[in-house]
């Protein structure tokens, strides 16, 4: 049976839909999430088939969320909306799946049945997705934080995660360094990291080829050989 | 002493000519003083001739002429400056000078100093800024005085032999001082009531206009239609004391007052050939009754002997009625009438239109306040719709509840007509909402609603409080990961002797700041309305401070008969 989660900041709506889907044995609900944070988290460690995903949530939408998500493991997407027109359009131009609320039990079947069939939607959601990330996601100690992209001075990635220096402190995302590529300013400038363009203030280069980027508040990130033409070409230096 | 008579006999002749020319508009550059150049070669042409009239009016004495040529230059000085004066006096001195006598020189050179002095003198008012002391009686009396002593001393200078001319002046001064002072101060005069009458007229003019003007603004607010054109045809009736007015448009009378209102019927279509015409034209048609025969086209026996047709214009030129003023047979139109006629039109044109203007802005906020009152959120009927939904399943009892609001509230959001509603009733309105969004919400909102019971009863403007609480959770607490917490306050608020109602929307997002302050325009509407009915210092008031509140207030004063 696929596994499924449902993500929506409404109680009531999490249930019906719930309820819906139980009655339709046809997956298994293993989460339900209240936010798009948490459902981010919820996706990355549990790895669901799908996700019933509302769009209008506080803060973080869904259609913001798909954008933080992986391309390479991105689960199958159900979008539920009460009204949105305009993503409604772009659903039905793009072929997506997509519920109304209150959802109607024949049309929630229709969908499951070409889930079943493994015929649901392509995985590219560039025509619909947020392009351009306002807040990131952070978890702190016991808390979630909301970074603003320009805030950051330094990303880097290790075993245990991606982290991000503001040059107060260091938070941990649960975003891929290459989404953070793409849908912020940061640019990359070794495997494992990426700077703020805005933050930089000295290049240092060094004897082997490589250089070491120092930043407004004093942080250091290495810049491999690789990078490195790519960054000069950037600030205009030879 | 015979001398002195004889001199006030031709004085007197002088003088009516000058009365006479004062009935002509030659005169009126004369009532006030003008640096034109125009109006400087009018005084020297006028004066230059009444210079030389002065010496014709002599009489002959001892080889010489007794005059009242002095009055000419000392005048011409006096109104038109040292310039004029010079040359007022030169000419009539040089005219002087070709009709010979032992004092020919003396006489051109006293009449050119006389001519000077008033200029002098004209020149020393206008230093001082008292331009009015140059028309006083008293003052041109004075300066002639003065100057009629510096001709005889010239005289006594000049011409030769001495002997003579001592004789002459003891003959000639004191008739002469005593003619040309007095003929100065009586030519003045003439000048002084013709300045007063003008000066009258004009005052009258503006003053008649100015009050029309004043009575009728804001009349055609509700349209250019009878009621409002039988106010303003009172008003210019009253204003001008024609015999009747009447205001038509371009097919019937709108309204008529006066001489023969019993047979001019409002609401009759025009039968006057003029009207039509003038509607036709777009030309003011005025028939006297005499030159042309006016005879009224309604009734044979309309005692109205005159009439003064003007057309209303529209913007672009189109006519949009008349209005006429009358009078009765035995009564003249006085031009002052005539001329008020045309700019009252002119001027009831404008205030149609600005009231067409204004009733269109009206409609076009009732049409913005009902969109608004349609214009209910989509997103939110659908997530009712989804949370009644899903609340039917375990508890059938909560959905009828939630049915039951959203029926209020669609309702409520229905009744469009009502223009005022107490507070109450908006509460109750406002209280269906927030149930549904409790429901929809559950654990993230909650709301505490604390509003003085003694503002109940009172009035605001429907759909007031709604949209400020319907903003407050769709912009505010909704988008809060954390829980939402609204807050409505109701008080009365005591401040320099007024007491102000103040009525607090507050939500703990504090994202009006972060948002780039904008305003939708559903509180845009309550702002304006509460505005408009109240005065520019009440109406909505938004303050926020980020991530902790947004606090809507509005405000608007507590109105007799409320008092507590």
């Amino acid at each position: 049976m696929l596994k499924a989660i449902i993500i929506d900041d409404e109680l009531y709506a999490r249930e019906e839909l719930n309820e819906l889907l139980v009655e339709s044995n046809a997956v298994e609900v293993i989460a339900q999430c209240s936010n798009a944070i948490e459902g981010l988290k919820v996706i990355n460690s549990l790895k669901p088939d799908v996700v019933f995903l509302d769009i209008q949530m506080p803060q973080i939408t869904g259609l913001d969320l798909i954008s933080m998500l992986d391309p390479e493991s991105m689960p199958k997407i159900v979008f539920v909306t009460a009204y949105d027109e305009y993503a409604v359009t772009a659903f039905e131009d793009n072929a997506f799946d997509y519920l109304l609320k209150p959802v109607e039990s024949d049309r929630l079947h229709k969908t499951l049945k070409r889930l079943k069939n493994n015929n649901i939607s392509p995985s590219n959601y560039s025509a619909v997705v947020t392009h351009h990330l306002e807040l990131i996601p952070c978890s702190g100690f016991n808390r979630i934080i909301l970074l603003e992209p320009n805030k950051i001075e330094i990303a880097m990635s290790d075993q245990t995660g991606v982290h991000l220096l503001t040059g107060d402190e260091t938070l941990t995302a649960s975003l891929s360094l290459k989404i953070l590529e793409e849908k912020t300013e940061l640019i990359r400038c070794h495997r494992q990291y990426l700077v703020n363009p805005i933050c930089l203030r000295e290049i240092k280069l060094l004897d082997n080829g490589s250089a070491e980027i120092i930043t407004r508040s004093g942080l250091k990130t290495p810049v491999s050989r690789r990078y490195l033409k790519k960054i000069k070409d950037r600030f205009g230096l030879i | 002493m015979e001398l002195v008579l004889l001199l006030l006999q031709q004085l007197s002749v002088y003088l009516v000519i000058a009365y006479l020319l004062s009935k002509t508009p030659i005169f009126i550059p004369l009532t006030s003083i003008s640096g034109r150049n125009s109006h400087r070669f009018v005084y020297y042409i006028l004066f230059s001739s009444f210079c030389i009239l002065g010496t014709y009016f002599g009489l002959s004495i001892e080889n010489a002429i007794a005059n009242t040529r002095a009055i000419g230059a000392v005048m011409g000085g006096l109104l038109g400056g040292p310039l004029v004066g010079f040359f007022v006096g030169l000419t009539g001195g040089l005219h002087r000078y070709f009709m010979g006598g032992f004092t020919d020189v003396a006489c051109t050179l006293s009449t050119t100093t006389e001519g000077f002095i008033g200029g002098l003198l004209h020149l020393y008012f206008l230093r001082k800024g008292k331009i009015g002391h140059i028309f006083k009686p008293s003052v041109a009396l004075l300066v002639t005085l003065f100057s009629e002593v510096i001709q005889m001393l010239i005289i006594l200078i000049v011409a030769k032999p001495f002997e003579q001319a001592w004789a002459l002046v003891q003959a000639i001064a004191l008739p002469m001082v005593i003619a040309n002072g007095l003929g100065a101060a009586l030519f003045m005069s003439i000048i002084q009531d013709k300045k007063a009458i003008f000066e009258k007229n004009y005052t009258t003019f503006s003053n008649k206009a100015l009050r029309i003007a004043q009575r009728t603004v804001g009349e055609f607010s509700q349209g250019f239609n009878s009621d409002s054109c039988k106010k303003v045809a009172d008003i210019i009736y009253q204003e001008t004391g024609v015999g009747a007015v009447s205001i038509t448009d371009r097919d019937k009378i709108l309204a008529f007052i006066g001489v023969g209102a019993d047979h001019h019927l409002c609401g009759t279509v025009i039968s006057s050939g003029y009207t039509l015409k003038a509607i036709e034209s777009g030309e003011i048609i005025y028939v006297d009754g005499y030159e042309t025969d006016y005879q009224c086209s309604i009734n044979t026996s309309c005692r109205l002997g005159s009439v003064l047709v003007i057309p209303l214009l529209e913007a672009d030129g189109r006519v949009l009625g008349t209005i006429k003023l009358y009078e009765p047979k035995q009564k003249f139109f006085s031009t002052l009438n005539r001329n008020l006629g045309e700019g009252i039109a002119k001027l009831i044109s404008n205030q149609i239109l600005t009231g067409r203007y204004i009733q269109q802005k009206n409609l076009l906020n009732q049409a913005e306040i009902r969109l608004l009152h349609a214009q209910v959120n989509p997103h939110f009927l659908f997530n009712t719709l989804n949370t009644i939904s899903a609340v039917t399943r375990k508890n059938p009892q909560k959905a009828r509840e939630l049915i039951q609001h959203l029926s209020q509230f669609f309702r409520s959001n229905l009744k469009q007509n009502i223009e005022q509603v107490t507070i109450k009733e908006e509460l109750v309105h406002v209280q269906s909402y927030l149930e549904i969004e409790l429901a929809r919400f559950e654990e993230r909102l909650s709301v505490e609603i604390n509003i003085d019971d003694r503002l109940l009863p009172l009035e605001i403007p429907t759909f007031t409080l709604q949209p400020l609480i319907e903003n407050a959770i769709k912009h505010g607490t909704s988008t809060l990961m954390r829980k939402g917490e609204l807050k409505v306050n109701g008080y009365i608020l005591k401040k320099d002797n007024n007491a102000v109602v103040v009525l607090e929307v507050i939500d703990n997002a504090g994202n009006y700041c972060t948002k780039g302050k904008k305003v939708g325009l559903g509180l845009q509407i309550v702002d304006k309305r509460l505005k408009n009915k109240h005065g520019q210092q009440y109406g909505l008031v938004i303050s926020c401070k980020t991530d902790e509140f947004t606090k809507a207030t509005i405000s608007f004063p507590l109105l007799n008969g409320q008092e507590f």
